[in-house]
């Protein structure tokens, strides 16, 4: 073993385990913050039950210079099948009868976004906190400007996730269409950005719109997000019947060189825009009596029935190379 | 403070001004973030409020001028006020309720009688356990567009930012923020408010606390024992201090709600209600949940026609109607079908038969149930229309010396605006001199005129 000088620290910081019994002269400290969430001893990597010298220095390192992360950016794109989004533009051949659309807003969440590793690994992305378009692993993505006929909007956009993730070649990607579970059925009137935003609150549903796409004329509107909510005790949701979160699995991928496109001609691709199942509002809202939503959840990834992700199924987001 | 007219005036009133600091001084240094204790009639127990939104008469008052500002929907057209009236217990008169920007909602406007003790709010939604919950759906629901204010929420705050009395009311409702426009407060003030819409001084009430033997007619007596009675099952549903099932107060551990299908519809035989109100299914999607909705407080009915979820039923005459047939028949038309057939509905609507006295008998209770005073109180009533009679603190049509001392207290600056909203009938969030005078003035002689509700 070579030393350097961070060995040397890492070592003067192991003197007391080695002259003591186990325990005794540990720094006072809670039990609890010894161990990680799995249980396994902190600085432990290789689970065998110590901390040796090698795990320790990388610890001290990972102190040093911040775990080594490397900076990623996620490039998204709001499309309409070949075309960019934008706001109140007449995009034809839409789907199933090829009709006219014009899109009035288009916005979602995304969550818990994992880049994959050749050999399968999904190492996770953590997002830079930056008060606006980023919460904890919560992204928001939006393509709208605010310019009419987007008037619910807002003129800041947001097509990039930005975060650090641990070194490596990545090939692939993996993240949640939605916001999740803990952070969906708080009290809206004070959350912070990005759930701050009146447009994506559902308040009837007790959640957040994980996505939204209005269009302009005919109030056709897409509202999708967790249904069948119910509380398990007073003001705390238990659970969702139809949790409505699309599972998301891109491959290959490049953070580098390629682009997600988020295609709301894709998307419509199988619904008829100018029919409208009797008695339900325009459109989709998530409701499971309405029969349009079957042909638009099935592109997303999210079976109808059961609100449970089928990642196969999903054709609203392919990758495109960058330009 | 504005200084207009000082010539005119005689210097006695000068004096009693002066006079008048001193004692504010010592009496109400210390007004700021009063906490404030409900007056609930006898017999009705605390309202449950939220840890973190304990009730002030500075948010109350916020509220109470929130709940009736139109700037506070997207086109500025609407305000809650539109669709809850005072004088019909807050409600608007509809079957259904119409929306900003003219859109129809499926449901009719409930009252906010007593909406403090309720455990859900909607006709049929648990998942709004809290006033502050529901606030947002009025300011943001697109489904229908009721204020309409999504993602305009900032423009709005703006429109209030520049009222002179919003920046004072929202400072002293919430002090020590650097900008106390947000929306949390907006919802936290307008749900205070709707706290203080207390109703109990109906004749029921007076006669049933023993307050007064006689306030009961013998018909309205004899009403209420059908209305209690296993025969017409109505207390099932409707019971307790609020006539209603869903309801809790502190101390209780239970919130219960209670979802009823009453039989309105039946429109495929297999117990279907109209497709954009199907009640507690909207929400759970659950079938047996079909046409199920919370049985709402039967306390204000005269003024809360017409009735039912969709305002389907037009008078009380049919209500009974329908509750001794057991449900209602619809013969043709979209949503033809025998509703008293309905397989969801509760086995407490069962039907009867009632001698048109009993009827008359069963409407007179009813009706006892009725709070002229809930729906003339000024205190909830539109602040915007200045009270004419100028320092009347507690709407009592007299003027006195502790109310005018209350009133000096808000234009020195040590009392908050919320004390007195009567000391300031021009709205510009303070006490002028010359509204000051006005008060000496109606001290010393009586409010002049009719003081009420009319704009100037
Ligand atoms: C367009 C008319 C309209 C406006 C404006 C409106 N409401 Fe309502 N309100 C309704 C309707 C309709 C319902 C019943 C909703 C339902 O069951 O879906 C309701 C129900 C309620 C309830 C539930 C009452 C109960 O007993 O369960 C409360 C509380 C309420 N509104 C408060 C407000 C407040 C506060 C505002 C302003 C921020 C407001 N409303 C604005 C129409 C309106
Ligand atoms: C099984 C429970 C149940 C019983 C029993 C019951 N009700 Fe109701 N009541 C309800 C429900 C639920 C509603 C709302 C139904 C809807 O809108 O779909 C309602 C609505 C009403 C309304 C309309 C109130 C409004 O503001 O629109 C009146 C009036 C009423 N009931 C009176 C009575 C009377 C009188 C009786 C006894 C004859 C009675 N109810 C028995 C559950 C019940």
């Amino acid at each position: 073993m070579k030393m350097n000088w961070r060995k040397a620290v890492a070592l003067f910081a192991m003197t007391p385990v080695w002259f003591a019994e186990p325990g005794r002269w540990a720094m006072a400290q809670d039990v609890s913050a010894r161990f990680d969430h799995r249980g396994q001893c902190v600085g432990d990597r290789n689970g065998d039950g110590q901390v040796t010298i090698d795990e320790l220095v990388a610890g001290v390192n990972n102190i040093l210079d911040g775990c080594g992360y490397t900076p990623v950016e996620i490039r998204f794109a709001g499309h309409v099948g070949d075309e960019p989004f934008h706001c109140g533009a007449t995009y034809p051949n839409v789907g199933r009868n090829l009709g006219e659309f014009t899109p009035s807003d288009f916005r979602f969440y995304i969550s818990n976004i994992r880049l994959i590793t050749p050999d399968d690994r999904e190492i996770p992305v953590l997002l830079e906190q930056d008060g606006m378009w980023q919460l904890e692993d919560i992204a928001l993505l939006d393509f709208e400007n605010k310019t009419s006929p987007c008037v619910n909007g807002t003129v800041q956009t947001n097509d990039t996730v930005r975060g650090r993730v641990a070194p490596g070649t990545y090939n692939g990607i993996r993240f949640v269409l939605g916001v999740p579970f803990r952070r969906n059925h708080g009290d809206a009137s004070v959350a912070p950005a990005p759930l701050s935003l009146t447009a994506m609150f559902w308040s009837w549903q007790a959640g957040y719109k994980f996505l939204r796409v209005d269009t302009a004329l005919d109030g056709y509107r897409i509202h999708v997000g967790s249904t069948g909510c119910y509380y398990a005790q007073p003001g705390v949701v238990g659970g969702c019947a139809r949790p409505n979160r699309a599972d998301i699995v891109l491959r290959p991928f490049s953070p580098q060189d390629d682009v997600i496109v988020a295609d709301l001609a894709a998307l419509l691709a199988d619904s008829d825009l100018g029919q409208n199942e009797e008695g339900t509002p325009p459109g989709c809202m998530s409701d499971p009596g309405d029969d349009d939503c079957d042909a638009l959840f099935r592109n997303l990834g999210v079976d109808f029935a059961s609100g449970q992700p089928v990642a196969a199924l999903q054709r609203f987001f392919r990758v495109m190379q960058r330009q | 403070m504005r200084v207009i007219g000082i010539e005119k005036r005689r210097p006695l009133y000068f004096l009693l001004v002066g006079l008048l600091v001193y004692p504010v001084q010592a009496l109400y240094g210390t007004e700021a973030q009063m906490p404030y204790v409900l007056e609930l009639p006898t017999g009705f127990p605390k309202p449950k409020v939220p840890p973190d939104n304990a009730l002030s008469i500075e948010k109350i008052a916020l509220g109470r001028f929130l709940f009736y500002d139109r700037r506070l929907s997207g086109n500025q057209s609407q305000a809650c006020a539109s669709c809850h009236q005072q004088a019909l217990a807050f409600t608007d008169g509809r079957a259904r309720a119409v929306g900003s920007t003219g859109e129809v909602h499926p449901r009719s406007a409930m009252s906010l009688t007593n909406v403090a003790y309720a455990t859900a709010l909607g006709w049929a939604n648990p998942l709004l356990d809290s006033l502050e919950r529901q606030v947002l759906v009025p300011l943001f629901n697109e489904r229908p567009v009721e204020l309409g204010l999504t993602g305009k929420e900032e423009e709005a705050f703006d429109r209030l930012r520049t009222d002179l009395r919003y920046q004072r009311m929202f400072a002293e409702a919430f002090p020590d923020q650097r900008d106390p426009f947000t929306l949390g407060n907006v919802v936290k003030a307008i749900a205070s408010f709707e706290r203080t819409l207390i109703s109990g001084n109906t004749p029921y009430d007076r006669y049933v606390q023993g307050l007064d033997d006689h306030a009961l007619s013998e018909e309205a007596f004899f009403g209420g024992r059908l209305f209690f009675s296993e025969r017409l099952e109505c207390f099932h549903c409707h019971g307790g201090f609020n006539f209603t099932a869903s309801v809790t107060h502190e101390g209780n551990p239970f919130d219960e709600t209670s979802f009823q299908n009453n039989g309105l519809y039946n429109i495929d035989g297999r117990g279907s209600y109209p497709p954009d109100n199907t009640g507690l299914f909207e929400i759970t999607h659950i079938p047996s949940d079909m046409g199920r909705f919370k049985a709402p407080t039967l306390r204000n009915l005269s003024y809360t026609a017409p009735y039912m979820h969709d305002g389907s039923i037009a008078t009380l005459e049919e209500v009974i109607d329908h509750y001794a047939a057991g449900g209602r028949t619809i013969h043709s038309g979209p949503y033809a079908g025998d509703g008293s057939k309905n397989p969801y509905k509760s086995n407490f609507v069962r039907g009867f038969v009632l001698t048109e006295e009993e009827k008359q008998q069963l409407l007179a209770f009813l009706r006892s149930l009725d709070d002229p005073e809930f729906v003339t109180n000024p205190r909830f009533s539109d602040p915007f229309e200045p009270w004419a009679c100028v320092a009347d603190c507690n709407y009592d049509r007299t003027v006195t010396v502790d109310e005018l001392v209350r009133a000096v207290g808000l234009a020195l600056g040590i009392s908050p605006l919320a004390v007195c909203l009567p000391a300031d009938p021009s709205g510009e969030g303070d006490s002028t001199i010359d509204e000051l005078l006005q008060g000496v003035q109606a001290l010393l002689a009586g409010c002049q005129g009719t003081p009420g509700m009319t704009r100037p």
